[in-house]
């Protein structure tokens, strides 16, 4: 109780220095304001980076290998794909697409006059065995089967006519059908129909942070004999990924002299490639927070210092009248607290503010309240931090003081 | 007078070390980041080939379909293939160059050699002097090797160490996607960034690794790509295997103009030529062309990062708090000073004078600041250098940086400093002179 009725001295100790104390507050209010929106993207970013693709990462690895046209090459698609599941360590292989790949969205249309795209969505496609290879699990409907599957060069060339069989994820199934059900209904894309025989909880082409990256669909088609480029998906027994790869990649080489094995990797390092910007943009941006924390506190405990310092005669009496080190500990301490706390409010609006310039400029999505909540936290701990020496060199001001002029 | 000022501020500063500190500090730190964000800016705002930019220009004729949904105004980029060839036998530019850009598997003509994938640009011989590309060894093809669909290739300097050792290669043959091509140049040292020529795919890409003529290339038995295709229509992918598609663009297409009527002359051919394929019927919009000069083009098309935008405005935010933080430390230092103030005008200085000594006082704090700035900068720039992004390798502190670090610096806190100053100015001598 004792500390809170120091509150009306110090409001009026504070107004006889109004332009110091507005500026630490604008200051305070400004860092607040560029605090709360960095962190929020960086936060952000950090998030997005743990975001899953819904394939089994830790055990598929890429080999992309491109036929040399013109070259002899003895191999086939089959013969790769039993090579590489002969390898040791793999447990199963396909030919065709991943995650975070070379994923474009292409139009898709729900009736066959094409005139308006219904949605943009990711088409993966792949050999028989894609979906155990990328380890989707089907929700609704039931899987690819191999009799139904058509030939590759029929889908290559654009030569299907009937149907051809696809799994979609949730979230392009509503996308498509709100409130009815996906399963059985037919679909196009540019170049053919597309029968939807199942559901798949989760495929994302990319990891920008929106909904729709989520928006997929997958199907495959029958290989056998034909020489073709392009990707080749291992996956791993759990934990073995690094040496199933080499060994699949090895097979695949010796299968194909005519190939160039341009790139060799696992999904991990995709991954981490796929991130390695943004996250370079996330690191840059901590640097940025931790300079205006800096500036901030040196803001805050230089303007407190100087005050204790101007006011050490103040200090001296008080200390003769009866008030004790701690009291004056307070005084220093609840000071900061007000002048903090009216930065933190005008801050928010301030976040507030430059978060809807962000938004309009840079997309950025709302600023959560919570954010503020703790920047205004933070911020207080901040001030507390910074005013501490300050004021524990106040504390230690001698009562002998009021007596010596200055 | 004003050595007076300086030793007066030095003095003042080093009764008040700490709070003299700290603003230098602040000072310091804004400074930092904004000129690591503002060299960064600088060097990917830069004109990528300063001796030649005056001269080069990039047509862009519309060969889109009249109904196509969430169109731009913007005619595409890039050319059809059909464009292309039509544009390049147009004849009327002094100069001109048709490009794409792929991949091809190359090794060395000799039995067994390895495979490998390797970046190539195919474009036509005008290219080389077009934009100004130094050789090392031998020379550029010729518009007759062009014209017969010769088999030759000019090699980048990393390729020719790679593949020769460094060694002068030029009548050495390679085996390029099955066909024997012979090397007739080297280049030298030769990446122009951004990489104005070709930024369908990111502007700041590297040079590739090697370039062959342009309708040799497109002969080859290839299916690697044709460059960044961008079709129109229900099929994105119409284009993939055949570049011939005539809805697909992809190529580049840039012409070198060097005075102004050749300027006027080329637009209006282009417009004729516009005119022209629109009555045809193979034109459905009214003939629209542009001919922007590189600068322009790479103004339009914003080839800046916009992290990189986003980070600038940030780190001026930066600077913005920490004057703040000045304004707010100068005011408090500037009043403690109110007694001497009080003694020098009641000695006869004017307010002018004490607006000048403090204004000096703010000045030294600034170059102080942007002294102690300068290696917070070069850190800065030593991070982004670090960072796995196309454009970081080129973010170096040059001279003219370092000089606007120091007058950014130094305007900045004055800027900061005037306030206060004014305020001090404004002291009462008699109250301060009586209270002593």
């Amino acid at each position: 109780m004792r500390t809170f009725r120091q509150i009306r001295p110090i409001l009026a100790a504070l107004r006889s220095h109004k332009t110091a104390v507005t500026l630490l507050v604008l200051e305070i209010a400004l860092t607040m304001a560029v605090l709360g929106n960095l962190v929020f993207i960086v936060y952000g970013t950090v998030q997005r980076s743990h975001v899953s693709t819904g394939v089994v990462e830790s055990q598929i690895g890429l080999i992309q290998s491109i036929g040399v046209i013109g070259e002899d090459n003895p191999g086939t698609v089959a013969g790769n794909l039993a090579a590489m599941r002969a390898a040791p360590g793999v447990a199963d292989a396909a030919y065709g697409f991943l995650p975070l790949w070379h994923a474009d969205r292409s139009p898709l249309f729900l009736d066959a006059s094409r005139q308006h795209p219904a949605v943009h969505a990711y088409e993966f496609m792949g050999s028989q065995g894609l979906n155990r290879t990328l380890g989707l699990h089907v929700v609704r409907g039931h899987d690819f089967a191999d009799a139904e599957l058509p030939d590759v060069m029929d889908v290559l060339m654009g030569k299907v006519a009937a149907p051809v069989p696809v799994l979609l994820t949730e979230s392009l199934a509503r996308r498509l059908y709100p409130g009815g059900s996906a399963l059985g209904s037919i679909l196009y894309d540019g170049t053919k129909s597309l029968r939807v025989i199942g559901i798949v909880d989760h495929l994302r082409g990319e990891i920008t942070g929106s909904p729709s990256d989520d928006d997929s669909l997958v199907y495959e088609f029958r290989v056998g004999t034909q020489n073709l480029g392009g990707g080749y998906l291992v996956r791993s027994q759990p934990g073995r990924l690094p040496e199933a790869l080499r060994a699949a990649a090895a097979a695949m080489q010796k299968a194909n002299p005519g190939h160039v094995e341009n790139k060799v990797l696992g999904m991990p390092e995709l991954r981490a490639n796929y991130f390695r910007s943004d996250l370079a943009t996330g690191r840059m941006l901590v640097a940025i927070i931790l300079i205006l924390l800096v500036v901030t506190a040196l803001g805050v405990g230089g303007l407190a210092s100087f005050w204790v310092q101007q006011r050490r005669r103040q200090i001296g009496m008080r200390r003769a009248l009866g008030a004790t080190r701690r009291d004056i500990l307070h005084y220093f301490q609840i000071e900061n607290v007000l002048i903090v706390t009216g930065g933190v409010l005008l801050g928010a609006l301030f976040a507030y503010a430059l978060n809807l310039f962000l938004m309009h400029r840079f997309e950025l999505a709302h600023l959560p309240a919570g954010y503020l909540l703790v920047g205004a936290m933070v911020l207080l701990a901040l001030g507390q931090l910074a005013v501490l020496g300050p004021a524990l060199r106040a504390a230690s001001v001698p009562p002998v003081v009021a007596t010596r002029s200055v | 007078m004003f050595g007076y000022y300086l030793d007066l501020a030095m003095r003042s500063l080093r009764r008040h070390k700490v709070l003299g500190a700290l603003m230098m500090l602040a000072i310091a730190l804004g400074i930092g980041a904004s000129i690591t964000m503002l060299t960064v800016l600088h060097n990917l705002s830069g004109n990528p080939l300063p001796q030649r930019s005056g001269v080069l220009f990039h047509p862009q004729v519309d060969p889109r379909p009249a109904d196509l949904p969430g169109a731009s105004e913007e005619p595409p980029d890039d050319l059809t293939y059909l464009d292309a060839v039509n544009l390049y036998h147009l004849g009327v530019a002094p100069r001109r160059a048709v490009m794409s850009a792929n991949w091809l598997p190359v090794r060395l003509d000799a039995p067994d050699s390895p495979l490998a994938m390797r970046t190539d640009r195919a474009t036509t011989a005008d290219f080389f002097a077009m934009f100004d590309v130094p050789f090392v060894y031998g020379s550029a093809w010729s518009a007759q090797d062009d014209e017969s669909h010769a088999q030759v290739v000019v090699l980048s300097k990393a390729l020719n160490q790679k593949l020769f050792g460094g060694a002068d290669s030029v009548g050495k043959t390679l085996v390029i996607a099955t066909k024997t091509f012979r090397v007739v140049g080297v280049i030298g040292d030769w990446n122009p960034q951004p990489r104005f020529y070709d930024i369908d795919d990111g502007a700041f890409k590297d040079a590739e690794q090697m370039y062959l003529p342009f309708f040799t290339w497109l002969d080859l038995p290839q299916d690697y790509g044709y460059g960044p295709m961008r079709c129109w229509g229900n099929d994105p992918g119409a284009g993939e295997h055949n570049p011939k598609a005539r809805q697909c663009t992809w190529a580049q297409f840039w012409v070198e103009l060097d005075t102004s009527a050749q300027v006027d002359g080329y637009r209006s051919a282009l417009k004729q030529y516009s005119e022209q394929q629109h009555q045809l019927g193979r034109f459905q919009r009214a003939p629209d062309v542009r001919l922007r000069g590189l600068l322009d083009w790479l103004d339009v098309r914003h080839v800046i990062p916009v992290t990189v935008r986003m980070q600038t405005w940030i780190a001026f935010g930066v600077l913005l708090i920490c004057l703040v933080n000045t304004v707010g430390l100068m005011v408090a230092k500037f009043l403690r000073k109110a007694g001497e103030i009080g003694v020098r005008r009641a000695l006869g200085a004017s307010r002018r004078d004490v607006f000048a000594q403090c204004l000096v006082e703010a000045g030294v704090v600034g170059v102080a600041g942007g002294l102690l700035g300068l290696p917070l900068a070069w850190l800065g720039l030593w991070m982004v250098r670090q960072q796995p992004v196309s454009f970081a390798a080129s973010a170096h502190l040059d001279l003219s940086m370092l000089g606007a670090a120091l007058l950014l610096a130094l305007l900045a806190t004055l800027g900061a400093g005037i306030w206060p100053a004014w305020r001090a100015s404004r002291v009462a001598p008699a109250l301060q002179v009586k209270s002593l």
